[in-house]
């Protein structure tokens, strides 16, 4: 088998949503001497690439892009602890997480699919997140963007506590802020002072390129 | 008239994979009060998992009451939960309305808080009334303002969402001032207060506790939590039914055991998630056919049933909303409701819609009717009317029959929608809706509710400080 050939099978097993195959494949492309590096850029991300495709021209759907994205991952942890020097390019960097006393992760976590899917680097706090470690957080991952979810109406008001709270610890501006969540609108953005707001996940990824352009 | 969804074996296996899932996943929660009580009453505990046993399960169940009262605030309203009359409930917790005026969507405000709770209060055909959310008040204390404006909007029962028990107190405080003392408030319960756990089968910290104060307080639970299929609950349908109705029942025995006899409804929200965008839909038809497999397993267990059912996808009252909303209502009522929530709601029960509630209430109207028990006997067949006609080669419109069906209410008669000849309407040729909207105007510009009186007044001026001291 050519190295083409075991390339092109890892594109298929990810768009497939075949963690095994991918798995398998990218495990056989290493022992046949194929740069790690390599693997990843014309296998694992042109495969992701391909499922973007396929969602955006409505042929896949949410469910086939999640596991695409988990197909990658299986790849990618293969590939991970070879790539000692080597860094992967993202396209940015993003914090992300559902306000204290919001136990909801659904929106949230396609939306870090997606952003995962178009080359962002994503750091997860997960639910129920104060505010203060949100900032916490911030300091230490150094995000260019910070998500916050939200899905009950009476937790929304956390998202502004957060940003103030940014505006306080002087990282407003320097790191931008995106707002989510079924209750939210683009108002309600506009009136906590964030930077960008989505009504979607396909959206949501559109506002973090702009906001980083 | 009644409609099964599940054929009596089919029914057997939901229940029992929901008894499975009881048994083998159980729930979470973080509330050590929650913990103890399922502990103490035989539940095990399993890698941070609390699992039921069948012992736990049957008494649980075996206290449940079949029926009980839901009150206003005076004589005028007095529901029986547990009849199957399918009340209807307005929707709860918009954060934004349709402006009846403009006919753009803005943020909900205290205002629209008092007008929809008015309007909802002079439409015959809505039974109780749950606010939306208003921006415009201190979030700190959104709850005990919420439930001060519609018991001074209105005199029908309430329906007061609690996300924990963090305003409970002044909630309590306010309908014990209305009701005259708690122990009126306990004989004549003036509101229902549901909390919603998180599917799949996570009760937190928030739900649990609220759901013991509650049920301490002696008021009336609701159980809704809300999964989405393919997303926070299977994609199978009766998947989603069999896990939906497990988490639910987690919340009824929990409830049971703390205070045997409590008076509750297994509050469904079957929803499911739009596969392209990600957005939870409350549309048809999967959530008119979920809600009547879970009506039916409420009647199964003798359980009053509060589904959501006045709702769709529709972002404004037209004719994809009027569908919307009449098949899951009437899916629902068909499967034996009791009380059948979102009245007013548009966009997935996202935005409250002053000209979408009259609408409902004609559909409350037209789904209560069908619903009406009848007889059948040989006046109602009339099979001597029909010969005495025949045999004088007569008509039917000058009988005596026909005039005392009539008076008796055979017709049912629309308070919404007209059927007068065409040429009467191109006179106007106004839409459903653009009636709506003119009635919900004629309505708000004349309707006061029955007022509460000084006394009580005075007492909500000072639970309401007392809240802003103690939470802001």
């Amino acid at each position: 088998m050519t190295n083409e050939e075991i390339l092109n099978t890892i594109i298929e097993g990810v768009k497939e949503g075949d963690e095994d195959k991918v798995f398998e494949w990218t495990n056989k492309a290493i022992a046949t001497g194929i740069e790690p590096l390599v693997v990843i850029n014309d296998g694992l991300t042109k495969g992701i690439q391909a499922v973007g495709t396929l969602f955006g021209n409505g042929t896949y759907f949410l469910p086939d892009l999640l596991l695409g994205a988990k197909a990658m991952d299986a790849g990618i942890k293969v590939i991970e602890p070879l790539m000692v020097d080597q860094k992967r390019d993202y396209v940015g960097r993003v914090l992300m997480g559902t306000v204290e006393g919001d136990l909801h992760e659904i929106g949230k976590n396609i939306v870090i699919m997606m952003l995962k899917t178009a080359g962002f680097e994503v750091l997860d706090l997960g639910v129920d997140v104060p505010a203060k470690k949100f900032i916490e957080k911030a300091r230490e991952f150094k995000p260019d963007i910070i998500g916050i979810s939200a899905l009950l109406t009476t937790t929304v008001g956390r998202q502004k506590e957060i940003i103030e709270l940014l505006e306080e610890e002087g990282l407003k501006g320097k790191v931008k802020v995106m707002i989510g969540g079924a209750p939210i609108n683009q108002n309600w953005a506009n009136t906590i002072g964030a930077d960008g707001y989505a009504e979607d996940a396909s959206v949501a990824v559109d506002v973090a390129k702009r906001l980083l352009a | 008239m009644r409609f099964d969804y599940y054929s009596e074996e089919q029914l057997l296996k939901v229940h029992e994979a929901s008894l499975d899932l009881l048994k083998k996943v159980g729930i979470s929660t973080s509330s050590e009060r929650f913990r103890a009580l399922l502990l103490d009453n035989g539940c095990i505990e399993k890698s941070k998992r609390i699992l039921f046993t069948q012992d736990v399960i049957d008494k649980g169940l075996k206290t449940v009451p079949a029926v009980f009262k839901l009150c206003g605030r005076n004589d005028l309203h007095q529901l029986e939960i547990g009849q199957k009359k399918a009340y209807c409930q307005t929707l709860v917790g918009a954060p934004s309305v349709i402006d009846l005026e403009s006919g753009e969507r803005r943020d909900a405000l205290v205002k629209d808080l008092e007008d929809t709770t008015r309007l909802a209060d002079a439409l015959d055909n809505i039974d109780i009334i749950s606010p939306l959310f208003p921006r415009d008040v201190p979030q700190e204390i959104i709850l005990t303002i919420e439930t001060a404006t519609c018991l001074r909007s209105t005199s029908k029962p309430l329906s007061i969402c609690v996300e924990s028990s963090r305003e409970l107190k002044f909630i309590k405080e306010l309908l014990i001032a209305t009701a005259g003392s708690e122990q009126a408030l306990r004989e004549k319960p003036i509101a229902t207060l549901p909390v919603s756990p998180v599917s799949p089968l996570e009760y937190g910290f928030g739900p649990a506790e609220a759901l013991l104060d509650i049920v301490e307080a002696g008021l009336p639970l609701g159980i809704e939590p809300c999964p989405q299929m393919g997303a926070t609950g299977p994609m199978s349908m009766n998947g989603l039914v069999a896990m939906h109705n497990a988490e639910i029942l987690a919340g009824v025995i929990a409830a049971q055991l703390y205070k045997p006899g409590c008076p509750l409804t297994m509050s469904s929200r079957a929803t499911f998630m739009d596969m392209r965008t990600g957005l939870a839909l409350w549309a048809m038809p999967e959530m008119g056919l979920m809600s009547a497999g879970l009506n039916q397993l409420g009647r199964y267990y003798n359980i009053p049933v509060a589904p959501g059912g006045y709702c769709g996808s529709s972002k404004i009252a037209d004719a994809q909303s009027g569908y919307e909303h009449l098949y899951n209502a009437l899916m629902e009522a068909l499967a034996g409701s009791d009380i059948i929530g979102s009245a007013g709601s548009l966009d997935n029960a996202l935005v409250e819609c002053y000209t979408m509630l009259v609408m409902d209430d004609e559909i409350s109207s037209v789904v209560k009717r069908t619903i009406r028990e009848f007889d059948v006997n040989d006046d109602n067949l009339a099979v001597n009317v029909i010969a005495e006609i025949i045999e004088k080669n007569d008509n039917f419109l000058g009988h005596k029959h026909t005039r005392k069906y009539m008076r008796s209410g055979e017709l049912w008669i629309p308070p919404l929608s007209k059927r007068q000849t065409f040429e009467q309407w191109a006179a106007q040729g106004q839409k459903i809706e653009d009636m709506a909207k003119d009635k919900a105007k004629n309505l708000l510009a004349v309707h006061q509710p029955a007022p509460l009186g000084e006394e009580v007044e005075k007492e909500f001026t000072t639970i309401i400080a007392a809240a802003k001291k103690a939470l802001m």
